[in-house]
């Protein structure tokens, strides 16, 4: 949480914003400095929202903002008012039955400590609903963003190919 | 939510396999990862919990004048501040991995503490230099920013080479910055020399490097008042074996600082064995609070000054070799450069000794280091362990000789490779190869490399169209060795009197067991209990589906949860690629034992002697087939009973101690690694003359780890080996400014291999079988990162040999600006 600060001693006036994550609304009373990130952690309770570098190349922490991928430790709380988000915990059936992308991974062993996985699978998701067929270049394209420091990746461009071709069946 | 749950989907196969061990069964520990349920220990935050952050040194060496904590002091989320004074008055140094240092002639000992929070002088940027508590971390980073400390500074060294002069002393009570040293020699190394035909010699480099798992370091310490003792949950590797370093320092006994590891630990490949640092202070913090504090590294921390880099070596390194291609004998000499403090793993400069000769037949060898201190944060383990950049210069050298003789690199290596009929092969340093054919190994990689010269990616038109672009294809192919299943014995050489060594008899070799538990519970199905922790190598799938064969049920009628430092027995744990073959032998005893207790439990519900019942597919039945118990009915039976028998345990001796080819090894304390993995790899690299940069085309690789027990996780370890190798020769250096001062504290600067630059990977496997374990199995954790560099190294080294460069590749990492100035030097 390398957060600037000034040093000074009066703290920061919280602002009211409403959000709608995984569908529900939520409404919190922030810090202007709070980050989207940590907002989604401790205020919502989504630990599935990783947090690896907090300075935007892991990846870990991406999330969907209004269908766009977005990696929540660049931006502040206070800009998604009014935002739709969606974590990797909105992707499993209410009935607790996987997302076919993340069948799609723990079928081919595209994670092993699964840190990056959350930041993957949502990566995964909105390439995906771009492009439901991608070529072995176009996910390379769509996953740049994203490290993993486990697997290779060899296993993943695997995952999301399955995941494509359940999604399209 | 640490216990492992197989998905329905994969609890029960369609058709029963024969045996699930050597099946890619599906993780158990994917689950609750992919649904975001998973808990790692950032999401440990216990009510009432307070936050830590730490005020760090910028500068790489200076008297700390004074610290002013007053204004800190007054902000009001402020809970707490400690300095290094208030930490004397407390607590200890934290242990350091030399102990003791003998100076000058007289050889007079003197001690080198480390205290958790720098006293009187900061030794590298980022140096903790006071804590500080608040109500949350955004709070904590407010007070930390009113801490002042007044620094006078001083001139820093950051070179290893250059610290060896000494002009500048990191540590002046001991008065030089060369805190180990050791010369060995084995067979005649002199008479080789003197009688070979050529001696060949090389300068290498090998960049400070390291794992940067992607989950920072964390930790929640809880004193409790009542009882004086602590809770220290944190992501720390080996709890069981290093929690010395966090009891020690806080001056209190081992079963009164409960470590406890989380079932999901975000990477650490070795680097978070050193992160006790933290784990001290928060514990220090919360018994000053009397509440939970909580610290969470954030990254630029973490790799400016997270006491988590690895080796950063120069080698000198020296190869004896006939005309006719025999290579006669080896000269090693290099310097390990380990920053302020000589932690724990000083040891990573002798594991090398383990595969000194790689895959050659090399009778003498002489094999001498330094072990130098520098301005710099303090270096941790990674996978590999020091053994790749070894392999990367004796793969250098060998490309050396091959061209002072004058003959085709391949040819030479293979030459000189160990034969299946050598097998198993006592290196000159006396470990021993225990299986392998490493010649065929050798032919396979070359046969899939003929391949690509007939139409593929090295087809003579194609390799010479893209010169003609100035873009420069090649590939050097070399069989590695991965040594895998250490020892524990032979990792103390270091504070051990090593003359002594020499008459040490076998007896007095003292090995860690791997420990395992299991009960069986009232339904009638089994949990274990690890005695290690992990960080996603799949563990829990390996033991179930393990333990599931040796019981004779199926894979998710077992699950399996971890033991923290006070349950469990001082023991060594996941590293040195050692857990697929220690827990494989654990497993046997411990399912024999818990047979036996079964038949014990039914043979007295049925008052008969126990050769009358007998164990089958999870029940016991009596002899005569009148009647049978499952194991959910001898769970209720012993339930009845004042002590349990259902609940086992066992310590599975290290493999090596049975095997008399070990014993010399043992008893001089040289690295003992009973399994030789090995691989063969063949990456096709292509350098842009004009830019330096070096492109993988593909990754070609024939591997071996003996028998597979899950081909699913060895193949996901291999390749993230090979990955991390990629990023270690091409990308990844944690550089420094002659002043000490990082050049790479975030991740655009210390660059991770992504999708785009780690190339395709083709992978084939071949299984010889270990001698020396219990199903065959060798370790296989590390090779990818052991092997790749080196390949990589000796592949451009290919690609540019019509340029007749000086050897291009002499430094890891192979960076663009590196190579570009080599084409400059060349074209002068």
């Amino acid at each position: 949480m390398s957060t600037d600060s000034t040093g000074e001693y009066d703290a920061p006036e919280p602002r009211e914003i409403t959000v709608t994550v995984n569908g529900e609304s939520v409404t919190a009373a922030v810090e202007p400095r709070l980050k989207l990130s940590d907002f989604l952690r401790t205020e919502c309770g989504l630990n599935g929202v990783r947090v690896g570098c907090e300075h935007g190349v892991c990846g870990a922490c991406t999330v969907q903002q209004d269908g766009r991928a977005v990696k929540s430790c660049l931006s502040y709380a206070v800009q998604a008012d009014g935002a739709e988000i969606e974590t990797v915990e909105g992707l499993a059936d209410d009935d607790g039955s996987l997302h076919p992308i993340q069948e799609a991974f723990h079928e081919t062993h595209a994670l092993q400590c699964g840190f990056c996985t959350s930041g993957f699978v949502v990566a995964t998701k909105e390439l995906l609903e771009e492009n439901p067929d991608p070529t072995r270049e176009e996910i390379e394209r769509g996953l740049a963003d994203n490290i993993c420091r486990c697997t290779g990746y060899q296993n993943i461009y695997e995952a999301v190919e399955r995941a494509a071709a359940k999604m399209r069946e | 939510m640490s216990q492992s749950q197989p998905t329905e989907a994969d609890a029960e196969p369609e058709s029963e396999p024969e045996s699930f061990t050597g099946q890619g069964l599906p993780r158990v520990e994917d689950h609750r990862i992919l649904t975001g349920e998973a808990e790692y220990i950032h999401d440990v935050t216990p009510e009432n919990c307070l936050h830590m952050a730490l005020v760090r040194s910028m500068h790489a060496h200076a008297e700390v004048v004074d610290i002013d904590a007053s204004e800190a002091e007054d902000h009001p989320d402020c809970e707490l501040v400690l300095t290094a004074e208030d930490l004397k008055a407390n607590y200890n140094p934290m242990p350091t991995g030399v102990g003791r240092i003998e100076i000058g002639a007289s050889g007079e000992a003197v001690e080198l503490p480390e205290w958790s929070l720098a006293d009187e002088k900061v030794r590298f940027v980022g140096e903790p230099v006071a804590l500080v508590v608040a109500s949350n971390r955004y709070a904590a980073e407010d007070v930390a920013d009113l801490v002042t400390v007044e620094y006078d500074t001083l001139e820093a060294v950051a070179d290893g080479m250059a610290a060896r002069e000494d002009e500048v002393v990191v540590h002046e009570s001991i008065g030089t910055n060369v805190v180990d040293h050791e010369r060995i020699e084995f067979g005649d190394p002199e008479t080789a020399f003197e009688d070979a035909d050529h001696v060949v010699s090389g300068e290498y480099s090998w960049g400070r490097i390291s794992g940067v798992p992607l989950e920072t370091a964390g930790v929640v310490a809880t004193y409790d008042e009542e009882t004086d003792s602590f809770d220290v949950d944190c992501n720390i590797q080996l709890h069981t074996l290093v929690d010395d370093t966090i009891y020690e320092t806080l001056g209190y006994d081992a079963d009164d600082v409960r470590v406890n590891v989380p079932a999901d630990v975000g990477g650490s490949y070795g680097t978070k064995i050193a992160i006790h640092r933290y784990c001290c202070l928060a514990a220090m913090a919360s018994q000053q609070l009397n509440r939970p504090v909580k610290f969470e590294e954030d990254r630029i921390e973490n790799l400016q000054g997270g006491d988590v880099h690895s080796s950063d070596r120069e080698y000198e390194i020296r190869m004896a070799v006939d005309d006719d291609g025999t290579m006669r004998g080896l000269d090693v000499w290099f310097v390990d450069d380990f920053g302020a403090f000589p932690r724990y793993p000083i040891n990573q400069v002798l594991k090398p000794l383990s595969v000194v000769t790689n895959s050659y037949v090399i009778d003498d060898v002489a094999y001498e280091y330094d072990l130098v201190l520098t301005n710099k944060t303090s270096q941790t383990a990674y996978r590999g362990f020091g053994v790749d950049p070894h392999i990367y210069a004796l793969e250098m050298v060998v490309d050396a000789a091959a061209r002072e003789i004058g003959m085709d690199p391949t040819e030479f290596r293979r030459r000189n490779l160990i034969t299946p009929d050598q097998m198993p092969y006592t290196l000159p340093s006396k470990n021993v190869y225990d299986s392998g054919d490493y010649p065929a190994t050798l032919d396979r990689i070359e046969e899939i490399i003929e391949d690509e010269r007939d139409g593929g990616l090295l087809d003579p038109d194609v390799v010479a169209e893209k010169r003609e672009e100035g873009k420069y294809r090649g590939v050097q192919t070399s069989v590695i060795i991965e040594p895998g299943v250490s020892g524990s014995d032979w990792t103390d050489r270091q504070r051990s009197n090593r003359e002594a060594l020499e008459s040490r008899s076998r007896e007095e070799v003292d090995e860690l067991p791997e420990h395992l538990r299991a009960e069986l519970r009232e339904d009638g199905t089994v949990r274990a209990y690890l005695a290690t922790d992990s960080s996603g190598q799949g563990h829990q799938t390996l033991v179930s589906q393990l333990l599931a064969d040796e019981l004779e049920i199926l894979p998710s009628e077992i699950d399996v949860d971890y033991l923290d430092s006070v349950d469990a027995p001082t023991e060594y744990g996941s590293a040195a690629s050692r857990m697929a073959v220690m827990l494989s032998g654990a497993t046997v005893g411990l399912a024999e034992r818990l047979v036996e207790r079964a038949e014990e439990l039914a043979a007295d519900h049925w008052d008969v002697p126990a050769d009358d019942v007998s164990y089958r597919d999870g029940t016991v039945e009596l002899i005569d087939g009148s009647d049978s118990l499952s194991l959910a009915d001898l769970a209720e039976l012993d339930a009845e009973r004042d002590e349990r028998l259902t609940r086992v345990s066992y310590n599975y001796d290290h493999p090596a101690l049975e095997h008399e080819e070990f014993d010399e090894a043992f008893r001089r304390k040289f690295p003992v690694y009973p399994t030789a993995a090995f691989g063969a790899n063949a990456p096709i690299v292509e350098v842009d003359v004009g830019t330096g940069e070096v492109e993988i085309l593909k990754f070609h690789t024939v591997r071996d780890c003996g028998t597979m027990l899950n081909p699913t996780i060895v193949e996901g370890q291999a390749h993230g080996g090979i990955a991390q190798g990629v990023g270690a020769a091409l990308l990844e250096e944690f550089g420094y400014e002659a002043d000490g001062q990082p050049q790479a504290i975030t991740l655009f600067d210390y660059l991770l291999p992504s999708i785009e630059t780690v190339p395709e990977i083709e992978m084939e496997h071949t299984e010889t079988p270990s001698p020396y374990t219990e199903t065959g199995a060798k370790g296989v954790g590390e090779g990818g990162m052991i092997d790749a560099p080196a390949s990589i190294a000796t592949s451009i080294n290919a690609a540019l040999e019509p340029l007749s460069l000086d050897e291009p590749a002499d430094r890891i990492p192979v960076a663009p600006d590196h190579l570009r100035s080599k084409i400059r030097d060349a074209e002068e």
